[in-house]
């Protein structure tokens, strides 16, 4: 039995913290056992040469090493600098009491290490134990924060403090999707993955460390060009364009997709990836808010067409700025309400954690288009054959509706209603797990990134899928259900990664297509299992 | 009346301690939210599979229904028989419940035992009903209390030390602690056995601590050497546990109520709201080129224009 990685280790100088060996991860069931003793690929060794690469296998951020001594000081001198402010009301009011709650009441019972999935997958890999990061964080703020906490660390747990620490602490915050999972099941109620969130921001908002892909390629062209796909307005619109005319041939009939119309009661926010990865989802919400008569609008504002809002996850600022530009663009097209497309973290964002920014005639109701969606099913106006959903479906819950926001029971009534072989995935609802692409993994896919998601972070949820399949015949095809975009993506990925469409016949989408799969008087099925429609 | 001064010292520091704490959570801004379900002041239907308010159609239009009933039923079960543990790991509920059950009952105990010497001096009659319900009390509490603590801080120091996991994030700290705590209960459980069962000693000197020492002039406390050690220990537990991260057993509430439970929507025109406002007013200092905070601009400005990048 190995010796476990201890805390203060974070700053030991030698080699990389964890590597995980081949047949250490969580077995997988047959028929993909010959994905058992795989790895992740190893860096490339002279692409990382200049960069802290000395925590796992892979890397989410990438930090440059410092070129001198002195640069290195300066690193360290920030990295306190930083985390002192997050102990300031000024500069962390917006979750001062969760950190200093979290981080002085820990038992250390460890109870939420056998909830966090990707501890679990790892083979119990210790850097990924969910107090690991926590604890390393901890014993820093106590020794380095704390009047006389030099001389107390002996006492209440040591740790040396120097860059490759703080270079690993970074990276390490990337390796927890925020899921909560842990939170919800200590029984004092700390939560791990806040801890994990504040580090994040310590170093975006204090040293401007973050993965390029929530930062630069995520929020910064988000508020720029107007979304982070990089989708100018202009092109938004065009994609848009495109989508009205391939609905046109579902329906057989003429499909409106109304942009910047002032005065709708919804203004419907997607997140822009569905316009170019799943283009349904956004003409799937444009035949049934047409069908059920709503009135409702897009925005071709910058950032008015793209919900997502990567600063939920690194950087409070970027949050605020992005929750501000979205409401403000409702404020003045003067709707009564934004509806938030299939997003889980964009629905967090908007509408719950974004609730205590928006004052005034910025704060305009805000809902989750969940709810709206069953609105519609359940109105009776409307009518559908399940006959035509006639396949297995599971539904993955996003952690953010869930976990997060208490929606659990609308896209359930809606499946109950229209798919006839639905079955639940095991837990499911407010424990569900992740999809391992929370928290920006999902887009994450810099150095061998996506090989460790595919791997290690999504390993649980593709094992709950073929587990909600396994009974069924192999010709089947079998329908997840992910009504989240970030989710999408990362079953997407899984199913490619383990060929899984091939080995199980696995197809995956969002909850509006099988709602409008089954609509009644549709000229084409909206659904497709590769080439094969899902109805004739 | 060294004792006497000692405990006074210990009490002094744990009311001030607590009243600290307690103030620091009361007096911090509001933060955003960050609620996890399920919510247990959501009505019961809801509560049962973690629902909120947000699965309404147009819920700000709706009258907000909230269960405090609801709240009681899952926290009374919570806090007494420690719930969530017995659910997410009950190898370690097995010692831990037994350990908390022991630091409930002591100061229940105590309680007990001042009221035993405020019937006493308010001259009700000792062999009356209420003074012989609440002398039982004090014998059921203390021993049970004693025995359950003794048993179970014995078993959480025994399976810190042999659990590989947990040693592995043990610090001194944590061993001290349950060291101290098992030899609180250890010397009371001796002080019961040896010397005073009833306990009549306990009694003498919750009384004197009531009346400075002056109501019972032939009582000098500490006269067993086990007896000695439990008032230190005890005194001296009561100021160090609010010092420490086992304050959760009070501080619990706000990571309950005010962070995971905490889903209030911002109202227009509410208090919480005018919080809001006051938030946005304060003035950081974050480094990072984007933030383009300067210690004059307010989160609002900051947040409101197009940042810096994107001019």
């Amino acid at each position: 039995m190995k010796t476990l990685l201890k805390p203060s280790e974070i700053s030991r100088a030698a080699g990389r913290l964890c590597r995980i060996g081949p047949g250490e991860l969580a077995p997988l069931p047959p028929p993909y056992e010959d994905f058992n003793a795989t790895v992740p690929k190893p860096l490339n060794e002279d692409k990382i040469k200049n960069i802290e690469a000395s925590l796992d296998d892979t890397l989410a951020i990438g930090i440059p090493k410092p070129a001198t001594k002195e640069e290195e000081e300066e690193l360290i001198r920030r990295f306190l600098s930083g985390l002192r402010k997050l102990f300031e009301r000024e500069n962390n009011w917006t979750f001062l009491r969760q950190l200093t709650l979290s981080l002085e009441h820990c038992a250390r019972c460890q109870t939420c290490s056998d909830a966090c999935p990707v501890f679990e997958m790892s083979g119990r890999q210790e850097i990924y134990r969910p107090i690991f990061r926590s604890e390393v964080l901890r014993r820093v703020c106590k020794k380095y924060l704390t009047p006389g906490g030099k001389m107390t660390a002996k006492w209440t747990g040591d740790i040396d403090l120097n860059w490759t620490a703080i270079a690993r602490l970074a990276e390490l915050s990337y390796r927890c999707s925020l899921c909560r999972r842990c939170a919800s099941v200590c029984p004092i109620g700390v939560d791990n993955g806040l801890i994990a969130h504040e580090i994040r921001k310590l170093f975006s908002q204090e040293m401007g460390i973050a993965p390029k892909e929530l930062h630069e390629k995520g929020t910064v062209l988000h508020l720029r060009a107007g979304s982070s796909t990089g989708m100018n307005p202009l092109a938004a619109k065009d994609s848009v364009e495109f989508i009205q005319e391939e609905m046109e041939e579902i329906t057989g009939c003429p499909v409106e997709i109304p942009w910047d119309r002032e005065g709708a009661d919804i203004l419907l926010i997607h997140n822009a990836g569905e316009m170019l990865a799943w283009p349904e989802n956004v003409g799937a919400f444009a035949i049934l808010f047409q069908a059920a008569g709503l009135s409702w609008t897009l925005s071709s504002e910058t950032a008015g067409y793209d919900a997502v809002n990567y600063g939920l996850w690194y950087d409070d600022v970027q949050l605020s700025r992005v929750a501000l530009r979205h409401a403000d663009i409702a404020r003045r097209l003067k709707v009564n309400k934004i509806v938030v497309g299939e997003c889980g973290h964009a629905h967090k964002a908007l509408i719950e954690t974004s609730d205590r920014l928006l004052t005034g005639k910025l704060n305009i109701p805000r809902e989750s288009a969940l709810v709206t969606l069953e609105n519609i099913v359940m109105s009776g106006k409307l009518s559908f054959d399940p006959q035509k959903n006639d396949f297995p479906v599971t539904l993955h819950d996003p952690c953010n509706y869930v976990r997060s926001m208490g929606i659990v029971e609308p896209q359930r009534r809606i499946l109950r209603r229209i798919a006839p072989r639905f079955r639940e995935m095991t837990p499911h609802g407010v424990d569900n797990y992740c999809c391992g692409g929370g928290s920006g993994f999902a887009i994450m896919s810099g150095y061998n990134f996506t090989d460790w998601r595919n791997l290690v972070s999504s390993r649980k949820k593709f094992l709950q899928i073929l587990q909600a399949f396994e009974n069924e015949p192999p010709q089947t095809p079998r329908y997840v259900c992910a009504p989240c975009s970030n989710c999408k993506g990362a079953i997407r990925d899984i199913i490619g990664y383990y060929k899984a469409e091939e080995r199980s016949r696995l197809y995956y989408g969002g909850l509006v297509e099988l709602i409008v799969n089954a609509l009644d008087g549709m000229k084409k099925p909206i659904i497709q299992f590769g080439e094969e429609p899902s109805w004739q | 009346m060294g004792f006497y001064i000692f405990t006074y010292a210990c009490l002094a520091v744990c009311l001030a301690t607590v009243v600290w704490r307690v103030r620091r959570q009361l007096t911090l801004p509001v933060h955003l939210r960050w609620e996890i379900y399920p919510v247990q002041h959501e009505p019961a239907g809801k509560a049962a599979y973690g629902g909120s308010y947000m699965e309404e159609l147009n819920w700000w239009e709706k009258k907000r229904e909230r269960s405090p009933v609801n709240e009681i039923l899952y926290m009374a079960p919570e806090i007494l028989l420690m719930r969530g543990l017995w659910k997410e790991n009950r190898s370690l509920w097995r010692f831990s419940f037994p350990f908390h059950l022991g630091l409930y009952l002591m100061p229940a105990a105590l309680v007990l035992l001042l009221t035993s010497a405020v019937l006493t001096l308010l001259g009700f009659a000792e062999d009356g009903i209420v003074a012989a319900i609440v002398e039982k009390l004090i014998v059921a509490a203390g021993w049970s209390g004693v025995l359950a603590g003794a048993a179970g801080s014995l078993g959480m120091l025994v399976r810190r030390l042999t659990d590989r996991e947990m040693r592995a994030y043990a610090t001194v700290a944590d061993y001290f602690n349950l060291l101290l705590i098992l030899m609180f209960f250890i010397c009371a459980l001796l002080a019961l056995i040896a010397a005073d069962p009833l306990p009549g000693a306990a009694r003498s000197y919750v009384m004197g601590l009531l009346t400075a020492g002056t109501a019972v002039p032939g009582y000098a406390p500490g006269q067993s050497l086990p007896g000695a050690l439990t008032i230190v220990l005890g005194s001296l537990l009561m100021a160090y546990i609010p010092l420490t991260h086992m304050s959760h057993m009070f501080m619990k509430y706000f990571l309950y109520h005010r962070v995971k439970w905490d889903d209030e929507p911002n109202r227009p025109g509410s208090p919480l709201e005018s919080a809001v406002k006051k938030n946005l007013e304060y003035r950081p200092t974050w480094k990072a080129g984007h933030v383009d905070a300067d210690g004059k601009k307010t989160w609002r400005d900051i947040a409101a224009p197009a940042p810096k990048e994107i001019k």
